[in-house]
């Protein structure tokens, strides 16, 4: 679909004297366009009251108060708008089948990618890149769009070491067209993966425990054989030739603190076996998650360490699930709710804002819950944290983690046409997304269509899915 | 909110930048001390200065900045030691395979395990964490003292060494038997062995492989010393470590086991193997082998009258920790249980009933001898000059089921104290009328949000952490 416009319309030329019919039922879009009269947020400076962007070809080519439309462009009416770099959402596993993008199915599939020649097990295959299994299917994207998202990062939601993410494009187009970037960081979770993990469920490891365990020994052996590899390449005379492995081979650039490692983690003592895990081996740390975070800024901020913050923040249940029953205290039988989970729920809306003051770099993650993304964002900057911060969190500063602040997360000349129209604005309620550009392409937001609604929720995950399986093994009678 | 957030904020100092400081001195006087290693003194005052205890004697003076509590008719203890728990973990068993001595508890510590707090209310200030019983070689353990509101790196013992959990019997093999299997969920795979000999043959085997690693890095090392050129180390083989060190004798063995017949099997292996095991855990039927457990030098720490819920538990009687220390073997009562462990010196009361130990060797079975089956016996277990300042003050004799503790101290630090608990509820319960009033804390009005919509989980399995 990206095809530049004159070979577009060599295409269609060829098409016509084809099949003249069949060429007035596939128009080509447009690729030169100019957002007129719209107020701007470019992140790389001031907002402009009223101006114009004009896009060409998948790329911004001027922005600005005084910027004339040429006269080849589509035109769009911006007036009571206000346009946004396109919001990147900074983890997540959008384009993976039955990942978290869907809505259906579970992190289980995905984890059910296997590298060939592996000498590790499922879930435990570093050598995995996200741009070999993304398959969106027809509709991956549609809520993320709808919530103004135009990029992710995105990797298996499975596994401990998942294999490296990509940032991806959200268009409806070949995934050769989606990768801005490759390689972006090795994804490191500490569950045993979902939908009762690799090995068929009796697999090693079968515990947080083994998790650990295996993540170190993984690690440690791809130290030795940096050293083996080392050896042998000084002088192999004399010497047995190590074996090739994959896994190993693709944790060199991890331990030698080249690739970040993304470590999902979200309660204060996960954080913190993340980043002790991290210290351990001398990664690059970026946390993943994060919801209390805050409450250990300043062991984030001394690792140097920015988390993608998980902004799906939580709010008590209308009923159903298992928090039902235990809201009111009126009934004789209702157990009050423990008061970790009712501060949990006032803080996790402040978090963004201490982690800020604390120094500690944020980049928001929607959580998948792009029904809710608006007003999530909405709390962050209600919870403490300054509403440019915020909009940076989604634009600018996930572009400069993954390495790509030259070419996306601001309105600037020469960079990707990746924009969010709003009609009002982001940040106050009854801001509406109406379109996003992604590479030039323009996607308009049905009005009448909810993300909510296009994104229906998994069932609740179990909450046993990261405890061992045999926790009824030790000695108490009654157990 | 402004109320709100200064608690919040004052809360967050209170369990991160404060850990840090000795706590103040804090002299006790008049208190009866049940020192359990140099018998009771009446009328005695103890000094808690600089972590440690200072000073144990009468008139004692106050130093400056000291708290003085006035404990007449008051009874002060050691800290309780429970040398087998499975608390404060988010893991217990890595069942997944036969041998798992790569994986460790320390990994997986949850600090912020509301039973530490009860179990400070019971006294009790020092635990012994264990890996389950699901499999022959099973994790490495944490000990660690009870500072709610710490780190878990915080409530590490200090200096404790090393040591890990060994499992015998029914429990490794019911792995094989009797499982459940749900339609549409991963069918268990069977897991050798399935019988104790095939348990012995584990052990066997686990060692034979930690001597050939051990050999394989002494080679190594005796070649650099030579001066060999361009060599590499051997893979280091997070399995095989922990079992070096058995071999060793730095890291001590927990073993989990019912029977005579398999712990004769463990002391001789152990025997073999040129290790020593240090405790036997439950170890219902140690009465039986007293003397050749004795002969091995290994403790046993078990239940004091808690038995028959299965097959390998119904030979047991209430006798067991009198004949075993009768026959010198070093015998702990331990809980095993979350609830338990705050009542542990009930379980100690039993001892004098059943067997006839003194006041004093009742009080060792939840104190002194669990802190030198733990290594630790020279820093806690009993109240002594210059050990940890782990100690409780009771209302009355702790071998009484009328006796609850006042206050708890962990290195001079208190951690429980009664009244500083019913302080504190009018201010909890103001908080907790101030949060359900917040917005988050609502039930949604059904217009908003859609169905489902609010405390729902994170969806998917990306975000791990159950909330």
């Amino acid at each position: 679909m990206h095809l530049p416009v004159r070979l577009a319309g060599v295409a269609l030329l060829v098409a016509a004297v084809a099949t003249p019919g069949a060429a007035q039922h596939a128009p080509v879009p447009p690729s030169t366009w100019a957002i007129t009269g719209a107020r701007i947020e470019p992140v790389s400076g001031p907002a402009i009251a009223k101006g114009t962007i004009v896009i060409r070809d998948g790329l911004i080519v001027a922005v600005g108060a005084n910027v004339t439309a040429p006269a080849d462009a589509r035109l769009i009416d911006g007036s009571g708008m206000t346009v946004y770099p396109g919001l990147i959402d900074a983890a997540g596993s959008l384009g993976f089948p039955s990942g978290n993008a869907g809505g259906g199915g579970g992190g289980g599939a995905a984890s059910r990618a296997t590298a060939p020649n592996s000498n590790y097990g499922p879930g435990m295959q570093a050598e995995l890149r996200a741009v070999d299994q993304l398959d969106p299917s027809a509709t991956a994207f549609t809520a993320a769009r709808g919530a103004g998202v135009t990029a992710a990062l995105t990797a298996p939601a499975a596994g401990i070491f998942r294999g490296t993410s990509a940032l991806i494009a959200l268009r409806d187009a070949p995934v050769g067209e989606l990768v801005i970037r490759d390689g972006i960081a090795q994804h490191i979770g500490f569950s045993r993966g979902g939908g009762g993990g690799f090995g068929g469920g009796g697999g090693y490891p079968g515990s947080l425990m083994g998790v650990f365990a295996q993540l170190r020994q993984e690690l440690l052996d791809a130290q030795h054989y940096r050293d083996l590899q080392a050896a042998y390449a000084r002088n192999p005379r004399g010497m047995v030739r190590p074996d090739h492995d994959p896994t190993l081979a693709a944790l060199q650039p991890v331990i030698a603190g080249t690739q970040p490692v993304v470590l999902f983690a979200n309660s204060e003592r996960e954080i913190i076996r993340a980043l002790d895990l991290a210290a351990e081996f001398g990664l690059r740390p970026i946390i993943a998650g994060g919801t209390e975070a805050w409450k250990v800024a300043d062991r984030i901020k001394a690792a140097n360490a920015p988390v993608l913050l998980s902004i799906d923040f939580p709010r008590k249940s209308a009923g159903g699930g298992a928090a039902a029953g235990r809201g009111g205290r009126s009934g004789a039988d209702s157990t009050p709710e423990p008061l970790r989970v009712l501060r949990d729920r006032v803080d996790q809306p402040k978090g963004a804002g201490r982690l800020a003051a604390a120094g500690v770099r944020v980049a928001f993650v929607s959580g998948n819950d792009y029904g809710e993304l608006p007003a999530n964002l909405r709390r962050a900057v209600e919870g403490g944290l300054d509403k440019a911060a915020a909009l940076r969190a989604m634009t600018l500063e996930p572009a400069r983690l993954f390495g790509v602040a030259d070419r996306l997360g601001t309105i600037e000349a020469g960079k990707i046409a990746n924009l969010t129209l709003v009609t009002g604005d982001l940040f106050e309620a009854g801001g509406k997304v109406s379109q996003v550009f992604i590479d030039g392409e323009r996607y308009e937001i049905p009005a009448a269509a909810t993300p909510a609604a296009q994104a229906p929720r998994r069932a609740p995950a179990s909450a046993e899915d990261d405890q061992a399986a045999g926790t009824d093994d030790h000695d108490h009678p009654a157990r | 909110m402004k109320t709100l957030a200064t608690l919040v904020a004052s809360l967050v100092v209170a369990s991160g930048v404060a850990a840090q400081a000795p706590a103040p001195p804090t002299l006790i006087t008049h208190a009866t001390v049940l020192t359990v290693t140099n018998g009771t003194l009446t009328d005695t005052d103890v000094l808690l200065q600089g972590g440690k205890i200072a000073a144990i004697g009468t008139g004692l003076r106050a130093p400056a900045g000291a708290t003085t509590i006035d404990a007449t008719g008051q009874y002060l203890m050691p800290g309780i030691i429970d040398p087998h728990s499975h608390m404060m973990s988010d893991a217990t068993n890595e069942g997944s395979l036969s041998v798992t001595s790569m994986v460790r508890i320390a990994d997986v510590l949850d600090p912020t395990d509301t039973h530490i707090y009860d179990a400070l209310a019971g006294g009790t200030t020092t635990l012994n964490i264990l890996h389950g019983s699901a499999n022959t070689i099973g994790g490495q353990n944490a000990v660690v003292k009870l500072k709610y509101g710490r780190t878990a790196a915080e409530m590490l013992f200090p200096g404790a060494p090393p040591g890990i959990k060994f499992a015998l019997g029914e429990n490794v093999t019911r792995k094989n038997s009797g499982r459940v299997i749900v339609v549409g969920q991963p069918q268990p795979q069977p897991r050798y062995p399935s019988s104790r000999m095939g348990q012995e043959e584990v052990l066997r085997d686990a060692f034979t492989r930690a001597i050939d690693y051990r050999r394989s890095w002494e080679d190594y090392r005796a070649r650099v010393a030579k001066g060999e050129k361009n060599l590499v180390a051997p893979r280091r083989d997070l399995e095989l470590e922990p079992l070096v060190e058995v071999l060793e004798g730095t890291r001590l063995v927990h073993a989990h086991s019912y029977r005579a017949d398999e712990m004769l099997m463990l002391l001789e292996l152990a025997d073999e193997f040129g290790f020593t095991v240090q405790t036997l855990q439950h170890a219902l039927e140690a009465y039986k082998i007293a003397p050749e457990i004795a002969r091995h030098g290994a403790g046993i720490s078990t239940f004091a009258d808690m038995w028959g819920y299965k097959i390998e538990a119904y030979d047991a009687i209430p006798y067991n920790v009198a004949v075993t220390m009768r026959a010198g073997v070093l015998s702990t009562i331990n809980s095993d249980d979350d609830g338990r462990a705050r009542r542990l010196n009930i379980d100690a009361a039993k001892l004098v009933r059943y067997g006839g130990l003194t006041d004093d060797e009742a009080l060792a079975t939840i104190t002194i001898n669990g802190a030198k089956q733990l290594g630790v016996g020279d820093r806690v277990g009993s109240i002594e000059v210059g050990k940890d300042a782990d100690v409780v003050l009771w209302n009355g004799h702790p071998l009484s089921v009328y006796s609850h503790p006042l206050t708890t101290f962990i290195d001079g630090e208190i951690f429980f104290d009664v009244e500083r608990d019913k302080a504190k509820r009018a201010a909890l319960e103001a908080e907790r009328a101030e949060l359900e009033a917040a917005e988050p804390n609502k039930v949604p009005t059904p217009s908003r949000g859609g169905a489902g919509r609010g405390a729902t989980p994170p969806a998917d399995s990306t975000w791990e952490s159950r909330r």
